[in-house]
């Protein structure tokens, strides 16, 4: 297979404390939507934060495209081409959208078509034209949630991370957090997403990976790990009665 | 009518050294968190730069701006390397600021005192001792330039925020210090940076002060509670409110002074943080503080 990113066995936790990941592996594969899906303290989180440079990889190998992420700073990881939404307030309230746009490319190095990019970005997702001076952090969950995904793609990385991006959002809201994703998907991003839940991640995704005590318990076609016995078990406590 | 006019003129022309004076320590605690108690002293030193440029050699203190800003901020770096830096990522990082700076502040006094003596100094370039007259009004020309220059700096530092690309990698660590990083920002940089920028106003503003008051080595600490109320009141770590407090608070101190005398002017800025802590705590342009 040819991967594109490639988790193995990755140890990892916060600062001094003890590890939150314990052996959790991963395999990325070019132009899917990836769903991580686990239990609370499974770890889902914390591995998007090893990946991308933010907590040390104690252990274990990340590699993009065979090459090593290890050591990298989150703008290193960046400037590799992965992109990493965190959970909850990933803007600049009292920036404009249009300058939230603009951080958005911040780490390119040639800015000439920048304004260009954020036009093409405000002509797929209109609403960020509409509120385009507009502080972001006085629009709606779901608009705020659209521009921190809208933001990723101004550099067209490979890979964009999303934490929990449906959390706090309104049922209505969720599915347009979806159909962003898969926007995103269309123009040839890869995506990896941790979702609280299950059901909802794993039928907007091509590949679900469970994660169970900081390691990875198995991985396969969305579909089949959906129907997988083990993920009842994970969720409800125990094995569905026949 | 005209005397009206003669205090809120005087009133304005402080403001905007005040508005200097408070717009660095208000971009460090922005971006970084830092309440550095040691401006003010950082301030004295720029003020002692001017003095020694314009004692020796004659320099006027406008020329020396420059001089001390470029000392002052590199200063800064020093500062920053040697204190705060390794301390960023602590949870207690704003409180240990406070000691830190305190203590900062008490040595910066002490070399001073050392080099200078605790003697009032003053530079006295001619425009200091100099005023304009409109009709019966006069505008003290000293306090004219200072606040003209103190308005340009501001200005200028105001458009290096809005638009230039670091001023941007500035406000959205001091919005966002995660989300930043995440977007390529170089935040340990950035807040070097700030915080150089912060203390090379800080001498900037101390040239001005220079022939606009008299100083002395330990006369910070009476800078400290003022330079705090104009933060405060115009919200921690907005510039903008810093300015805006900065006028409010001189106009309104040069009314205190006027009616009830000089020493209830110093109390106008004590009042003021009181009061504001007390009614509005986040300031004119504050966030609301998080209950948590």
């Amino acid at each position: 297979m040819n991967e594109l990113l490639e988790v193995r066995d990755v140890v990892a936790g916060y600062g001094d404390g003890p590890a939150i990941l314990n052996g959790a592996s991963l395999k990325v594969q070019p132009g899917k939507v990836h769903c991580i899906i686990g239990p609370n303290g499974a770890g889902k989180s914390t591995l998007l934060k090893a990946i991308c440079g933010m907590l040390k990889v104690r252990q274990g190998d990340v590699k993009l495209r065979g090459e090593d992420l290890k050591g990298l700073r989150p703008d290193q990881v960046l400037k590799k081409g992965i992109c990493f939404v965190p959970q909850e307030r990933a803007l600049f309230p009292k920036m404009t959208v249009r300058e939230n746009l603009r951080m958005g490319g911040f780490s390119l190095e040639d800015k000439s078509d920048l304004e260009e990019r954020i036009d093409e970005i405000e002509e797929r997702f209109p609403i960020l034209k509409e509120r385009r001076d507009q502080h972001a952090g006085t629009m709606s969950g779901g608009q705020q949630q659209t521009l921190s995904m809208a933001r990723t793609m101004i550099i067209r990385p490979d890979i964009v991370m999303l934490d929990e991006p449906s959390l706090g959002l309104a049922p209505k809201i969720v599915q347009e957090v979806f159909d962003i994703m898969h926007v995103m998907a269309e123009t040839g991003i890869t995506v990896l997403i941790v979702e609280q839940n299950a059901l909802m991640g794993l039928k907007n995704a091509d590949w679900g990976v469970v994660l169970d005590l900081g390691r990875t318990l198995f991985e396969g076609p969305a579909d089949e790990v959906l129907a997988d016995p083990r993920i009842q078990e994970l969720y409800l406590g125990g094995k569905k009665a026949a | 009518m005209a005397e009206i006019i003669q205090i809120v003129v005087l009133g304005l022309a402080l403001g905007g050294v005040y508005a200097l004076m408070g717009s660095g320590l208000s971009l460090v605690f922005g971006v970084m968190r830092i309440v550095n108690l040691a401006h003010p002293s950082l301030i004295m030193g720029g003020a002692y730069v001017a003095y020694w440029g314009f004692r020796l050699y004659g320099i006027d203190p406008l020329i020396m701006l420059p001089v001390a800003a470029v000392i002052l901020a590199a200063t800064g770096v020093i500062l920053y390397k040697l204190f705060f830096e390794r301390e960023a990522r602590s949870a207690k990082y704003s409180e240990m600021t406070v000691l830190l700076t305190f203590a900062v502040a008490m040595i910066l006094e002490g070399g001073l005192a050392t080099a200078f003596t605790n003697t009032q100094r003053v530079t006295s370039p001619e425009y200091a001792t100099d005023a304009f007259f409109i009709g019966s009004v006069f505008i003290p020309k000293g306090q004219l330039y200072a606040g003209i220059v103190s308005l340009v700096l501001i200005g200028g530092l105001a458009l290096f925020l809005k638009f230039s690309r670091f001023g941007y990698a500035i406000r959205a660590t001091t919005q966002n210090r995660e989300a930043a990083e995440l977007l390529g920002v170089n935040v340990n940089f950035v807040g070097l940076a700030s915080f150089a920028i912060g203390v090379g106003l800080a001498g900037a503003a101390g040239t001005l002060v220079s022939f606009v008051f008299s100083f002395y080595p330990s006369k910070h600490w009476e800078w400290i509670a003022v330079l705090m109320s104009l933060v405060v009141l115009g919200g921690m770590g907005s510039i903008l409110g810093t300015v805006v407090a900065s006028f409010l608070l001189s106009v309104i101190a040069a009314f205190v002074g006027y009616y009830f005398g000089a020493t209830w002017s110093t109390l106008t800025f004590y009042i003021a943080l009181f009061v504001v802590l007390l009614v509005r705590p986040q300031g004119l342009f504050g966030e609301k503080p998080e209950l948590a």
